[in-house]
This record gives C-alpha cells, sequence and structure tokens, in this order.
C-alpha cells in the first residue's frame, strides 16, 4: 500500500495509518518529502494543466510510488477535512483544485499508456467527506473492496474508528506541545513565533523550512493547526469578545469571516485571531503557494487581524518549486532585527489588554 | 501566374517564390537588421526585376511577426506564423509528430497527434524572454568571442556540462562570466549553452506532452548550430527511453530528429501552401511599401512617440527648485569631537559615513572594491582617520555584503541586514514612509513599512532590467557622461516609447528606435520614462501601487539622476494621485547612514563599543591561501576561492580544515560566485548543522514534531 505524501494527506496522515493498520493490509509506504529532485525525476512533463505547486509536486510522489514494491497506490480525493472548528463554522471543505488535483494527476500517467496497469499496481482514489463521518465508510468500502478480497463494510466502518482514535491521539500529543512551548515562553519572557499556512507547509519541498530558520535565532515556532485549545486558555483570551457578545464561543470566527467554508482557511482566521490577543506571540509568518487561489481573500483579513493588535505580520507569498535561499536569508535577518527591537514593547502592550495571567499558564512545573 | 510567400521574422527575412504548381524557382534569407519594411521593399524590387513579378496578376501571402502591417502595404493575404509552419509540415511530412522552431527572439513547439485519421495540432510558442531563442545563443557566443562561423561547427557531444541559466540572458552571461572565471574552456560553456536551450524549450513548450518521434528541427538556430542538433538528439533519445518510447541507437536518432532541407523556409512555403488552397493576395505593387520606407515610418514616429519628460520650460523649472538638491547635496566635513561610524560594504564599493550622537552626517568618504574586504576596511578607515584625527569612535554599525565577514575583525557593534539598514536611513528622514525604493547600481529594492518595520519587500533578483547601470551603459554607448545623462535627457520634446521588461530585449528595441530616428537624449529620456515601469511593475512585480501607501521615499545612486526622479514621481502620481514622495537627501549613502543610526542605538542602550580601534585595523595581520585547498565543490562550477586568515587574537579557529587554522585566528572567504561559497565544505558544514541542532532543540518548532511522529507507521496487529 503506497499513499503519496501530499496536500491534505498532512492533516489526515495518522487517520489513513491508523485506518490500513486496523484492516489489516500491511505496511503504509509513503512517498518521501517533496523535492526539486522528486518532482525532475517522476514528475515534470506529466502535469498538462496550470496549477500551484503543492498540487503539481503529487506527480513527482506518485511517479516515485510506482518504483517502490507496492500493489496498491491510495490516492485519496479528500473533498471535506476533520477540523476543531467543526460546529463553530458552516463547513470544513477542502479546496475544490486541491481534491481534483488526483484525478488532474493521474491523467499525466495515463496520456501515452497506463503506467499503473504495466506495473501491476492499483489506483484507488475514494471520494472521502470527512466532514461527514457517517457515510464516510460507505465510500471507502465501496472503492476498496475491489482491491482488498473479502472486505466487509463492518470492518471497514470499525478501521475508520479506529483511524479517528489514532488522529485525535496524535493533535492532543501536538497540542500539548505546542502548550509545553508556550508555558515555556512565559516562564522566560521569551517570543515565540506563529505560523499560518496550509498544513502541507511543514513538507520542506514546499514550505521550504522558512519557519525553522527562526529557531537557528531563539524563536521556538507554532503552528496554527496544533494550538492548545484549553478551555481556560481560550476563555482568558476571548474573556472580552465572549462577554460584549462579540462571538459565541472562543472557536467562533464569524466575527471576522462570514463565509466560512474551507476548512484550512477557517483554521488560518481563527488563529490570526489567537495570536492577536497571546502576548508572547510577537510576530506571524504567513506562508503561502503562489497562486493560491483560497488564499488571496484571506491576505487582507489576517493581515489586518494580526497588526491590529501591534503583532508583527511577515508573509512569504508566492512559494515556489525552489527555495530562494538568498532572498529568505535577508528576509528572516530583516524579520528577526524587528522582532528583537519590538517583541518586549509587544507583550507588555498585549498583556495590558487582559485580565491578570491565569495559574495554569504559570505555575505548571514542566515535566 | 507566380506565387510569393514571405516571412518577416524578428532578425530575418525569408522569402520564397513559385511558379502556380508551388515549384520553387527563388528562395532567400536575409537579416534586416530591425529594417524588416526596408528589406521586404528589397525584395520585391529584385523579385520585379529578375522574374517579372507583376503587379494585379501574380499573388502574395505573408506571415511573421512584422508580416502584419507590411502585408496591408502590398496586399498581401497574412497568414498566423504558427499556422503557416503547421500546414508546411503537414504537406511535407506526414510522419512527424512535434516539431521545434526556434527563431531570432521567440521559440514555439508543435505536437501532431493523430486520432482516428484526424489531425489535432497542439502549438505552444513564447516571445517575452530572450532565454532559450537564437539571440541569447549569439549573444553568448559574442562574448566568449566566437565568431558565428565557428560557434556553428561547436560540438555538444563530449564535453563535461555545467549549469547554465535558460530563464533570462542576462543572468546566462553571469553564469558564463563566472565559469570563465573558474577558467573553463569555452567548447565546454558552448555545449553547456546548447544543453540550456533544448532544456527551456523542453521545460517551457511542452506543457505536459511527450515529444514523440519524428521530430522536425526548424529556423535558424537549428539548422546552424550542429551542437544544438545534438543536444536535441541526446536529450529526446534519453527521455524516449525514459518514458519506454523506444531504446533507439545513434544512427537512428539522426534519422529521427531531423533538419529537412528549406528548413529555413518552413512558415514561407506554408503561406505557398496556403495559397494554392484559395483564392486572394493579388500583389497591390510597390509604391505604398515605398511611401512607408521613405515617409510614413517616420511620421508614424512622431505619432507613436510621447511628448518629452517635461511639458514646458516652467515645469522643469518648478521640477528642479524642488528637487535640485538632490544632485547638489553633499555630506561637508565637519569637525566633532565623537562619532558613530556607519559602514557599507557593497559587491562593487565600500562606503563609510560619520554622524554625531545627535544624528548629524560629519563626513562620508568610499572606496572601490579590490576584492580583498580587509585591504578595502583598512582603506576606508585610513580616510576616516585622516578626518577624525584624536576624535572618538563611540560605536561602529556595518552593512552590505561584507558585514558578516568583517564584524568581529573589526570589532563592529551591529551587522545589520541590508534592507533593515536602508529603512532605518529612510525613515530617520521621512517617518511614517509607507515605502521606500531604493535603486542603485546593479540593484533595485523595494521595501514595504508597516507599525515602522519592514514587513515586505522586493530585491530584483528576476532580471536586470531596471536599475541603473543599464541606463548608464546606454549612455556611454553615446557618449554621454554620467552627469549629463538627466539634462540631455529633459531636452527631447518627444521620446520613443520602449516596452518594459526583458533587458535583451531593451537593447535591440533601442537599436531599433535609433534606426527610425530617433536621437541620443530622445532615447535616454524614453528609458527613464520605461525606468519606473522595470522597477515597480516588472523587477517588483507590484502592480497596485495604491495598495503600497501613500508615502514614498526615494533613494539610492539612480535617484541622483533627476530625469529618473521626474519619471518616478510623474509615474507614481499616476496611480497614487495623492501620494506624497520624497527623494533621500543622501541617496547613495543611504545604507552606510542606515548602520550608523542603529550603531548610535546600540551605544545608547549599552555605553560601550566593541570597535577595535585605527590602530588595530592598520595593523591587522592576515595571510591569503588561494590554493586546490580552497576551491568550492558545492556544484560544478568549482570556484576558485580565496580563504583570508585574519589574526583578531580569539575565536576557536578551525582545526577540521583542509586548510587548518590555528585558534585566535577568523577565516574570510571571497571570490565565491553565490553565498553557498560562503561555507568552507562539508566538514563546516557538518559543524554549522550541529550548531543549528542544538539551538533547534532548545527553541522547537511544532512541525519538527509533526514530521517526525505524524508518518510513523508501527506494524500491528488487525483489529478483530
Amino acid at each position: 500500500m503506497g499513499i503519496p505524501k501530499f496536500l491534505n494527506i498532512w492533516g489526515t496522515h495518522q487517520f489513513w495509518v491508523g485506518f490500513f493498520q486496523a484492516l489489516g493490509v500491511g505496511k503504509v509506504v509513503f512517498s518521501s518529502d517533496t523535492s526539486e529532485e522528486q518532482y525532475r525525476t517522476y514528475g515534470k512533463g506529466r502535469i498538462s494543466m496550470d496549477s500551484c505547486y503543492p498540487v503539481k509536486a503529487l506527480a513527482g510522489h506518485i511517479g516515485e510510488l510506482l518504483q517502490k514494491d507496492i500493489n496498491l497506490l491510495f490516492v485519496p480525493m479528500i473533498y471535506s477535512l476533520p477540523s476543531f472548528l467543526r460546529g463553530h463554522v458552516i463547513d470544513s471543505l477542502s479546496c475544490t483544485r486541491v481534491m481534483m488535483s488526483v484525478e488532474n494527476i493521474k491523467a499525466g500517467f495515463l496520456r501515452e499508456r497506463d503506467e499503473f496497469k504495466e506495473r501491476g499496481i492499483s489506483f484507488v482514489s475514494p471520494f472521502v467527506p470527512f466532514g461527514e463521518p457517517e457515510i464516510l465508510p460507505k465510500y471507502l468500502w465501496e472503492s476498496l473492496k475491489e482491491v482488498i478480497p473479502n472486505l466487509s463494510f463492518e470492518e471497514t466502518a470499525k478501521a475508520v474508528k479506529e483511524g479517528f482514535n489514532q488522529l485525535e491521539a496524535f493533535e492532543k500529543r501536538m497540542r500539548e506541545k505546542s502548550l509545553e512551548i508556550i508555558r515555556w515562553c512565559v516562564r522566560n519572557q521569551r517570543p515565540a513565533l506563529l505560523v499560518l499556512a496550509r498544513p502541507y507547509h511543514m513538507d520542506p519541498g514546499i514550505g521550504h523550512e522558512i519557519d525553522s530558520e527562526f529557531q537557528a535565532y531563539g524563536y521556538p515556532v507554532l503552528w496554527y493547526n496544533y494550538l492548545p485549545l484549553e478551555d481556560w486558555l481560550l476563555n482568558w483570551l476571548f474573556e472580552e469578545d465572549l462577554r460584549k457578545g462579540f462571538i459565541k464561543s472562543p472557536l467562533d470566527i464569524s466575527d471576522v469571516w462570514t463565509s466560512s467554508y474551507s476548512a484550512n482557511t477557517n483554521e488560518i482566521l481563527w488563529a490570526s485571531k489567537f495570536a492577536a490577543r497571546f502576548p508572547w506571540i510577537t510576530g506571524v509568518i504567513r506562508l503561502s503557494s503562489y497562486e493560491c487561489g483560497m488564499d488571496q481573500p484571506t491576505f487582507t483579513p489576517v493581515q489586518r487581524i494580526v497588526e491590529s493588535s501591534g503583532t508583527l505580520y511577515f508573509k512569504f507569498g508566492e512559494l515556489d518549486e525552489t527555495k530562494p535561499a538568498g532572498s529568505v536569508k535577508i528576509r528572516v535577518e530583516t524579520i528577526v532585527y524587528y522582532l528583537e527591537k519590538y517583541s518586549k514593547d509587544i507583550i507588555e502592550k498585549k498583556l495590558k489588554r487582559l485580565s491578570p495571567i491565569p495559574k495554569l499558564l504559570v505555575d505548571f512545573s514542566p515535566k | 501566374m507566380l506565387l510569393l510567400g514571405i516571412d518577416v521574422g524578428s532578425t530575418t527575412c525569408k522569402y520564397v517564390l513559385t511558379d502556380k504548381e508551388g515549384n520553387i524557382l527563388d528562395k532567400a534569407y536575409e537579416r534586416h537588421n530591425t529594417r524588416q519594411a526596408e528589406k521586404v521593399f528589397e525584395f520585391l524590387l529584385r523579385l520585379e526585376e529578375r522574374y517579372g513579378f507583376k503587379k494585379g496578376k501574380d499573388r502574395v501571402y505573408i506571415t511573421g511577426s512584422g508580416g502584419g502591417l507590411i502585408g496591408n502595404l502590398i496586399g498581401a493575404r497574412f497568414v498566423q506564423e504558427v499556422v503557416a509552419v503547421a500546414t508546411a509540415v503537414e504537406r511535407l511530412h506526414p510522419e512527424v509528430r512535434f516539431v521545434s522552431e526556434i527563431g531570432g527572439e521567440d521559440m514555439k513547439t508543435i505536437f501532431i497527434k493523430e486520432k482516428g485519421g484526424r489531425k489535432n495540432k497542439q502549438v505552444y510558442m513564447q516571445n517575452v524572454c530572450a532565454g532559450g531563442t537564437g539571440t541569447f545563443i549569439e549573444k553568448i557566443g559574442r562574448k566568449l568571442r566566437i565568431p558565428p562561423e565557428v560557434l556553428s561547427t561547436m560540438e555538444y557531444e563530449g564535453y563535461t556540462l555545467h549549469r547554465i541559466s535558460s530563464k533570462c540572458g542576462i543572468f546566462a552571461e553571469a553564469d558564463v562570466n563566472s565559469l570563465l572565471k573558474a577558467g573553463v574552456p569555452s567548447e565546454e560553456i558552448i555545449a553547456s549553452l546548447f544543453e540550456a536551450v533544448v532544456y527551456q524549450n523542453l521545460a517551457q513548450l511542452t506543457k505536459g506532452n511527450i515529444p514523440l518521434p519524428k521530430v522536425l528541427l526548424l529556423g535558424g538556430p537549428n539548422l546552424f548550430f550542429k551542437g544544438l542538433q545534438s543536444a536535441w538528439r541526446v536529450n529526446l533519445q534519453r527521455l524516449w527511453k525514459e518514458r519506454g518510447v523506444g531504446d533507439f541507437t545513434k544512427e537512428q536518432m539522426q534519422e529521427l530528429v531531423f533538419v529537412p532541407e528549406n528548413s529555413l523556409y518552413y512558415a514561407s512555403l506554408g503561406c505557398i501552401y496556403t495559397a494554392l488552397e484559395e483564392e486572394g493576395g493579388l500583389y497591390a505593387g510597390h509604391e505604398k511599401l515605398r511611401w512607408w520606407v521613405e515617409e510614413g515610418q517616420y511620421q508614424e514616429k512622431l505619432k507613436e512617440g510621447k511628448g518629452g519628460l517635461v511639458k514646458s520650460k516652467e515645469e522643469l523649472e518648478e521640477f528642479k527648485r524642488k528637487y535640485s538638491y538632490v544632485v547638489e547635496n553633499r555630506i561637508v566635513p565637519k569637525k566633532v569631537q565623537e562619532v558613530i561610524i556607519g559602514c557599507d560594504f557593497g559587491s562593487t564599493t565600500a562606503k563609510a559615513v560619520c554622524i554625531t550622537p545627535q544624528k548629524e552626517i560629519v563626513f562620508s568618504c568610499y572606496a572601490l572594491s579590490k576584492g580583498n574586504p580587509i585591504e578595502d576596511a583598512k582603506e576606508i578607515f585610513r580616510q576616516i582617520k585622516e578626518y577624525l584625527q584624536e576624535g572618538k569612535v563611540l560605536a561602529l554599525g556595518l552593512t552590505g555584503y561584507g558585514k558578516d565577514l568583517l564584524k568581529d575583525i573589526l570589532g563592529a557593534d551591529v551587522a545589520i541586514v541590508e534592507t533593515v539598514a536602508h529603512a532605518t536611513a529612510g525613515l530617520h528622514f521621512f517617518p511614517d514612509a509607507d515605502c521606500i525604493c531604493d535603486v542603485g547600481g546593479v540593484d533595485v529594492k523595494i521595501m514595504i513599512i508597516r507599525q515602522g518595520s519592514v514587513v515586505d519587500f522586493r530585491l530584483n533578483s528576476q532580471c536586470s532590467s531596471g536599475n541603473g547601470a543599464f541606463l548608464q551603459g546606454v549612455a556611454e554607448r553615446f557618449n554621454i557622461p554620467l552627469w549629463e545623462i538627466a539634462d540631455k535627457a529633459f531636452c527631447a520634446k518627444a521620446m520613443p516609447s520602449f516596452t518594459m521588461g526583458c533587458g535583451v530585449f531593451l537593447q535591440s528595441d533601442i537599436v531599433n528606435q535609433q534606426r527610425k530616428g530617433w536621437k541620443a537624449e530622445e532615447i535616454l529620456a524614453g528609458l527613464c520614462y520605461v525606468l519606473p515601469f522595470n522597477v515597480w511593475v516588472y523587477a517588483g512585480g507590484i502592480n497596485n501601487l495604491a495598495e503600497v501607501g501613500k508615502k514614498f521615499i526615494l533613494q539610492g545612486g539612480t535617484h541622483k539622476n533627476l530625469a529618473v526622479v521626474k519619471a518616478q514621481i510623474d509615474f507614481i502620481k499616476a496611480r497614487v494621485p495623492d501620494a506624497e514622495i520624497y527623494v533621500h537627501p543622501y541617496s547613495g549613502e543611504a545604507g552606510a547612514i542606515g548602520a550608523a543610526l542603529i550603531a548610535l542605538e546600540h551605544y545608547q542602550k549599552h555605553q560601550k563599543t566593541s570597535f577595535r580601534g585605527f590602530e588595530a585595523i592598520e595593523k591587522l595581520t592576515y595571510r591569503s591561501t588561494t590554493s586546490k585547498e580552497t576551491l568550492c565543490h558545492w556544484c560544478p562550477i568549482n570556484c576558485q576561492r580565496t580563504f583570508i586568515d585574519v589574526y583578531v587574537g580569539e575565536g576557536e579557529g578551525r582545526q577540521w580544515s583542509k586548510v587548518p587554522l590555528e585558534p585566535g585566528w577568523t577565516r574570510l572567504i571571497v571570490n565565491n560566485a553565490c553565498p553557498k561559497g560562503l561555507v568552507e565544505d562539508e566538514r563546516e558544514l557538518k559543524v554549522i548543522k550541529e550548531r543549528i541542532e542544538r539551538l533547534k532543540d532548545e527553541f522547537p518548532n511544532i512541525a519538527d514534531f509533526v514530521k517526525k511522529e505524524a508518518f510513523r507507521n508501527p506494524a500491528r496487529a488487525k483489529v478483530s
């Protein structure tokens, strides 16, 4: 079983690991991280439409997996995503381009001849509505029963549950890590950075590890999709908005984003509100891939939300295939200069707007 | 009845003359040196005389980028060039599935697919950038001083290939420069160039289609350069093997990828074949074309040109009253007791300024770089010492390319990235600015400011268009000294319009405008006028200037040219009517001033400096090593670097190095072509990586945890 490590697999990875383990289909082989070499060797020349690089890179992942010892290539068309904001937003859909990327890229391997068939690999790409967990087993079963002999619907439904368990456990661990970092910041009076991006910008070939450059300058890095969600913390940060009735719950984003359909977009907006309020986040790094139509309308609101609180906001837009190494270095040095210059003031200014720091943020002794 | 097919290309004109059955009677392929109309006129006179080509009886079809206008004047019917080529290919080579035509300033590919007996054509073309075209090859050939006849026989196979950027002609030139510097033989460079052209064509113009056999190569470069043909064959052989199209021998490739007879005339032949299928295109004679050549195009020149940079004498006087300080302003040395020094170590010059604790600028000096930063620094500090005499240095700030190399050696208090230094200098004079546009000799920086911070910036990294060196280079060719460019440009009452974009095309555009009769000062005015377009739109990628803000600062050496300033102001005002635009009073020294201001902040906070003192700098001992051991191995260019080792009395040295360095010494690496070369080799990379890993553990990143854990996939039993 091979799964390309692409787009929304980032964000649902542990679901698939748990799901296929439960089905007992053997080891899941993920493709490597995206790289220029992978794209050049396996992907180039197979893409017929103009698209963002994260979508195009899928061709490299599929091409790479074709060389591996697998007999099943599983490339889900993820229609909607699991999201911690579900129930507080209208929907949690994925980008349509991202979903359809599977069909588009697949065509590149069929144009001359069927390269999957040639290698004896079955290509399975089910429609996956994570947003509707109750119908999810049906779609997965229907696409997999052809290739996994004797697969029953009940088995599939059970495995889906197992997948969700695994994913939730993973996210919980990550949110705990974030809380640890946050407590370290409070204890040491040090600022942290928050990355606003899409989940696949963690892929070194897509996000080009721009965020990790800041670690060398002494800034821990938090990600928008794994922020801690403890009630005591959120209630402290959103206290005033709740009291004034701007929002119904700390996870409500209707005050800043009314068309809350896209899972990733919603989470970016919510995290920007978090960043604007949380004192020890003094800088926000926005990553966006070249020609991302989903990000476009969010740029101005997110920038305004973050900057209105005095928090610094820096955008690395138009990320593409190659890492612009020279200009990233200059940009990082520029950002670090201002972070160093203003962080202390920013923390003080933001603290003034909040009630006293919750005990759980300060008195917690680290492991 | 005779049939004539004319192809008016970007660098050459071609024609084919046939009888009414399409049998070729005559053909020609000649360079027009940007005089397209003249060349066609010459063709027509020749054909009228030799073959009795007759108005009202014989027929003429025309194609090519210059065909439309000329066609109208002679009664020709116009055929789109790709259509013309495709028509000819289909008729002459029904077995061909892929065509590459490379022209002087463009390139095209045609994919021909057969489905159910019907042929389906897919055409791709690019003509906005010189990368991968004939001009690109010739330019590099000229650079290497290889005569065209030699260039055409040079081979591709059997040479070591190096990386040459195929994207931009001017970048490619930079790559070629560093290859030359590294002593790579020109045979290898040319072979690499052919590789780059084929790569560019395959990368840009296939869009996911695989070129299938047979392949037809058309156009001048594909015919003339034997090496280019081999490059196509080798690349396609490899591609076909990889993609399972077939494993062909070298001999088979000769047949499968071929340059046909008349390969220069396919567009013209396409015209003929189109003419054979239809009526029309009756030759209307050469009279109108003669009028155009002799008069019309000059009248047109005046019509299409713009008015000058200024509309009236009054406007110019008012502008100069307001802005002439930009040129006249000088930093006048003033005796003081205490100074803060700011230095800007650029790649071509080193500049320094001294300011007082009250931020008054009291001294400036510069030195042209000699390639050894220690010597450059010594030169600068000698000048400062001479001015300062017994005065005291409170702090030292550095910026520019050499800042990190020299920080410890000179004992600088701060080493500031260029963007921050320039922004600080701009904001010092004009607080609350929204945008600072710094145009230097070779680079363009646009910095966008919010909350007192540079939140975004553009460095011109795309291509060289838009910088000051380009303007200066053109002026030099006209024998106009740098300081006279502005006044000359202001004299022009009209100016030609240049298209913003690629510097390579801009160069040929200049030649073209000259031929139309535009004079040097008018051309300079036109270039000043187009500069802001290149700076903001082409290099900066900023289409909506109003979004950037209202308050603009212009700085950098190029803004000492008032004609550029005028063009910039008009450009910005046209887009942001209520814009406030300021020109930095010390345009050229902004970087050094910024470094000094930040060093002053540091001094005010810490009340001390780590400056080593003039004497220590003068006495700096160093040794340079240039040997096999200092070669850079990060990429195949293998730059011959020099290690300059300086004794500073502290630091742990580099015991692990191939050129060991004892404790107390520090190393500068110079003559590297790119930032990668600043790292000695794998050994140093390992040392750096270990240091970064330690820091990463100390300052964690959630993404690292996710990457480590998210794809973990332990074997586990099936849930029953």
